[in-house]
């Protein structure tokens, strides 16, 4: 939802752009494409065959129920995949 | 491709990290087989690379040094990579950067730690309920909050710890629910606690951090129910009884966009049942775990299991577990066998006292029957089929009463998650349908894929096996 602390406390890794659904999304190296979309607001971002809402579940890369296509390639773990810059990820399913 | 190793380690958190290390002390040639970039597994995750902390977390100091010995014992580190299969022969199909990769072992170890125990409820699978892991790996390893208003729901200390880490971090942590009436319970294990002065401080520090913050600490209150849209708003919590069904009447509701769900942990053990070897149904230590020796051996010669995928035990456990099958692993191929025997012997007195701790910890924090009561008929049991727990009673109803036989009329358990979220739930439901004992019922049996691999990695594997068995007759080829 947010990131924590001040500049003297943590030191983040280098601010990239990530493209999410076609909109630009701030992001920090070292983060994961989980930990950016939570950080910039977004809960949701799968949605089952059923149109039901999903995003971070077990966030360990258990249970896969974060899913999303990242740079074409389909069901990449949101929770355990690093973002990078221009790195272009779309969500799966519709509402 | 296939490598060889001597002793392939599964898993490097405490556990597996502690097992590489004595092994290869001992001179056996190690590989270890990690899914995560960094290793540590849960309990000493590391901060990223690319952040840089000016006070570290919870252990991480701790498995940062211990991460540094095994690196310099020369042990191969296969990071970001799951094992997805076993073949005859001790044969480990690998995933990861390098794409497939087969491990040829003469020793597996198991350290394949645990997870937070999925709970069914309505409204769970909202966006914004998540495991306290989940909640926990993102401040560790990204500095991020998973809310700004988080409810934390489960048992045991360690949810204290975690509220303590979001409020320092500037979360807004509206309770913690803890489901068990411990205190009524605790002073007759109060001898298990005697000598634990590290962990009580730790806990009585936790516990006065959220008194400051105005936290408040509900012990005997569990969920009703999670509501919201698109994501989780509100959440409906009751009391509960000794056995943790709800206390009708007791309902009240709280505001809270995130809720944390730390129920204890199931131990990872599908590779464990995939390997053969005979497992024993322990819910005093989290689910269903390999029987072992006091050499960490399981009923297959050569297949060593340590760490809370064995049984939910701790960190501190899970190492001197490690330390014991290593030892007893590299000594069972001929390193270091001179003097093994009296080191198992010394560090089997640590584990008597820590296994004080663990009995009690059970005994004071393993949910009661009623857990698997909040689910209702809508609600989903399995996520990733979307099966509910109507569907599973109705395939009940037609006169299946096992798990594997639900699974093959409803699919439950045949998702991406290979019934890691759903295993215990279905299990539970079944056994309160039938009136069968829940070992009866049994578990989803695990087939490879455990984890979902390209079919690029499946196509290598046939190759492996057109090597191995000599080329495929014409005929097979069309």
């Amino acid at each position: 939802m947010t990131r924590v602390g001040t500049s003297a406390e943590i030191e983040r890794g280098q601010a990239i752009t990530i493209t999410v659904d076609g909109h630009p999304v701030p992001a920090y190296a070292g983060e994961t494409i989980a930990g950016a979309l939570l950080a910039s607001g977004r809960r949701a971002w799968r949605h089952t065959r059923h149109g039901q809402p999903r995003g971070l579940f077990c966030g360990i890369g258990l249970c896969y129920d974060c899913l999303v296509t990242v740079n074409g390639t389909p069901n990449v773990r949101a929770c355990q995949t690093p973002v990078a810059a221009g790195m272009v990820v779309d969500t799966q399913g519709t509402p | 491709m296939t490598d060889q190793v001597e002793i392939a380690v599964v898993g490097a958190g405490p556990g597996g990290l502690s097992a590489a290390l004595a092994a290869a002390q001992a001179g056996a040639q190690v590989g270890l087989i990690d899914d995560y970039s960094q290793p540590g597994g849960q309990y000493f995750r590391q901060a990223a690379t690319e952040l840089r902390v000016g006070r570290p977390m919870r252990h991480q100091s701790e498995g940062r040094a211990l991460w540094e010995r095994v690196s310099a014992s020369g042990v191969r580190l296969f990071a970001e990579t799951v094992v997805w299969g076993e073949f005859e022969g001790n044969l480990l199909g690998l995933h990861g950067p390098q794409g497939a990769v087969f491990v040829q072992a003469r020793a597996i170890i198991l350290a394949t730690g645990a997870y937070d125990r999925p709970v069914a409820f309505p409204g769970w699978t909202l966006p914004g309920v998540m495991t306290a892991g989940a909640a926990q790996a993102l401040l560790k390893q990204q500095r991020i909050l998973a809310g700004r208003r988080v409810l934390l729901a489960g048992t045991g200390p360690l949810q204290i710890v975690l509220a303590g880490e979001l409020v320092r971090a500037g979360a807004n942590v509206v309770a913690v629910l803890e489901g068990s009436r411990f205190y009524a319970k605790a002073l007759s294990h109060a001898g298990a606690l005697w000598g634990q002065w590290g962990r009580l401080a730790e806990g009585l520090s936790n516990r006065l951090a959220i008194l400051r913050a105005g936290v408040p600490y509900r012990p005997g209150w569990g969920i009703v129910a999670a509501h919201g849209t698109d994501q989780v708003e509100s959440v409906t919590i009751a009391r509960l009884d000794p056995q943790w069904r709800h206390i009708r009447g007791s309902e009240e509701t709280l505001h809270c966009d995130t809720l944390c769900l730390g129920y204890g942990f199931i131990p990872s053990s599908t590779l464990s049942r995939l390997l053969g070897p005979r497992h024993e149904w322990r819910p005093d230590l989290g689910g269903e775990i390999p029987q072992r020796d006091r050499h960490m051996q399981t009923s297959v010669p050569g297949i060593f299991a340590a760490g809370d995928g064995a049984g939910i035990g701790g960190g501190p456990l899970a190492m001197l577990e490690g330390r014991i099958a290593g030892t007893a692993a590299a000594a069972a191929l001929g390193h270091g066998a001179v003097d093994a025997e009296r080191r198992i012997q010394h560090l089997a007195r640590a584990l008597t006292r820590e296994r004080r701790f663990q009995r009690m910890y059970a005994a004071l924090f393993t949910p009661g029957p009623g857990l698997y009561e909040w689910s209702r008929d809508d609600t989903v049991l399995c996520r990733c089929e979307e099966v509910t727990q109507a569907e599973v009673r109705r395939a009940v109803s037609l006169g299946t009463d096992s798990t594997n036989e639900v699974k093959a009329v409803v699919r439950c358990g045949m998702g991406d998650c290979q019934g890691r979220m759903c295993g215990h739930l279905v299990a539970h439901c079944i056994a309160r349908e039938t009136g069968r004992p829940i070992a009866e019922v049994g578990f989803l049996r695990p087939r490879p894929p455990i984890f979902p691999v390209p079919i690029v990695a499946l196509g290598r594997q046939v190759e492996a096996e057109e090597i191995t068995s000599g080329a495929m007759s014409e005929t097979d080829r069309r």
